[in-house]
């Protein structure tokens, strides 16, 4: 065979780079316990996102592409209380390792990043004008007092990877929410339309 | 018309086909023609994506909030309703009950009244048109029977004069002494001579007209 054979690959591209957990983890010594893996796709975020490796396990045959893997999380520059296990993901080719030299330069690295902890979200939202209209016409139907302020409760996912806190009861938030539009961040996609 | 590669790197089909044209099931693989066919992948500018992304957030959250605010709103009326049905609502129910079960009494007599109003209508016409039958029945009956008199009054009539063994004689007699014949002729103006052999003769003034 020629040595100079030069592979080209044929097929959509993807986002992913990187190996599969089990490529990363099956060639480490003692299976990579106590190593620094990241997620490639997490990178988008400006906080630093990774994984500490602390648990490592087989997986049946039939699942050859799988390995069960308990992980320290640090999403977005937080750490997660809990090990998250990593099962259903770990086949995907997205993940990366990192050098022992780099480790501790990316664990201080949450501590030079501000705190995220002073952004509250809202709990609740101005009603828009029509649904106003609807509710006081409603009310009125029903005989009910019509006084009232127009607010209604927001409600949003939970998920260990929030990073952003939610107003308690009386919590002044940080952030208002509205209805409509409100301000683009690219201004120059609306050039001369009045918003 | 197109160049191959303006033609492999399309992203949207040229010709857009209608459901109902043929195409390739679902299950086979792609065509040899088409395994080297890699569509292109969109990009949008960041600029873009940002503001789509804020604006998809805004939209999602707000739209949460409506949904939430009227699915607890759905709840709460439910439940009043479901409350309420235990104990003031159960003698209301009961009320209605008796009012719907008395108007419904006084329909049914209201129909009962009428419908007996109807019936003795239709039995009296009923009444009468068997009474109509059955005395036209009668007429044509007694007109028979009338008929049949007559006949049998002239059958009587009529045998006075029939043949019996006691005239039988009497009979042959007066059939020899009158014989009868039926022949006869019709000359041209249509005129009858009965009998075999009787002469013709015309009368004067016939012959003159004839002769006319």
């Amino acid at each position: 065979m020629a040595t100079g054979t030069v592979i080209k690959y044929v097929g959509r591209t993807t986002d992913f780079k990187g190996k599969s957990l089990g490529e990363i983890v099956g060639s480490l010594k003692n299976f990579g316990v106590g190593r620094i893996i990241v997620r490639s796709v997490f990178l988008r975020y400006p906080e630093p996102s990774f994984m500490k490796i602390v648990k490592v396990q087989t997986c049946p045959d039939e699942e050859r592409r799988r390995v069960r893997v308990g992980v320290e999380k640090t999403f977005r520059g937080q750490k997660l209380p809990n090990i998250t296990e990593i099962y259903r993901t770990s086949y995907k080719t997205d993940y990366q390792l990192i050098p022992k030299r780099e480790e501790t330069r990316l664990l201080e690295s949450i501590n030079t990043i501000g705190n995220k902890a002073d952004v509250i979200l809202p709990n609740s939202i101005e009603m828009p004008p029509l649904m106003k209209l609807f509710i006081i016409k409603d009310h009125e139907k029903k005989g009910l007092e019509t006084s009232k302020d127009f607010m209604m409760p927001l409600s949003y996912n939970q998920s260990p990877n929030r990073t952003n806190k939610i107003a308690k009861a009386n919590e002044q938030p940080t952030i208002k929410f509205t209805m409509g539009l409100g301000k683009p961040v690219s201004p120059s996609l609306y050039d001369g339309i009045p918003l | 018309m197109f160049s191959q590669s303006s033609y492999l790197k399309r992203t949207i089909p040229l010709f857009i086909q209608t459901a109902g044209a043929h195409r390739k099931p679902r299950w086979l693989p792609v065509a040899k023609s088409k395994v080297y066919r890699i569509p292109k992948r969109p990009t949008t500018s960041e600029e873009e994506r940002v503001e789509l992304l804020r604006l998809h957030n805004n939209y999602k959250t707000q739209m949460r909030a409506i949904r939430r605010f009227y699915h607890e709103d759905m709840i709460k009326e439910k439940s009043t309703k479901d409350s309420a049905s235990s104990e003031m609502s159960q003698q209301l129910e009961a009320d209605e009950w008796a009012r719907c079960f008395e108007l419904n009494e006084k329909w049914n007599a209201e129909i009962s009244a009428a419908r007996e109003e109807r019936r003795k209508l239709e039995i009296a016409k009923l009444e009468e048109y068997t009474l109509a039958r059955m005395e036209a029945k009668d007429k044509e009956l007694q007109i028979k029977i009338k008929k049949a008199s007559e006949k049998i009054r002239e059958q009587k009539e009529l045998s006075k004069t029939f043949i019996t063994p006691e005239n039988l004689d009497e009979a042959i007699d007066l059939a020899i002494a009158n014989p009868t014949d039926y022949n006869y002729a019709i000359d041209m103006k249509g005129m009858k001579f009965e009998g075999r052999d009787t002469i013709i003769s015309y009368p004067k003034e016939d012959k003159n007209v004839a002769a006319n």
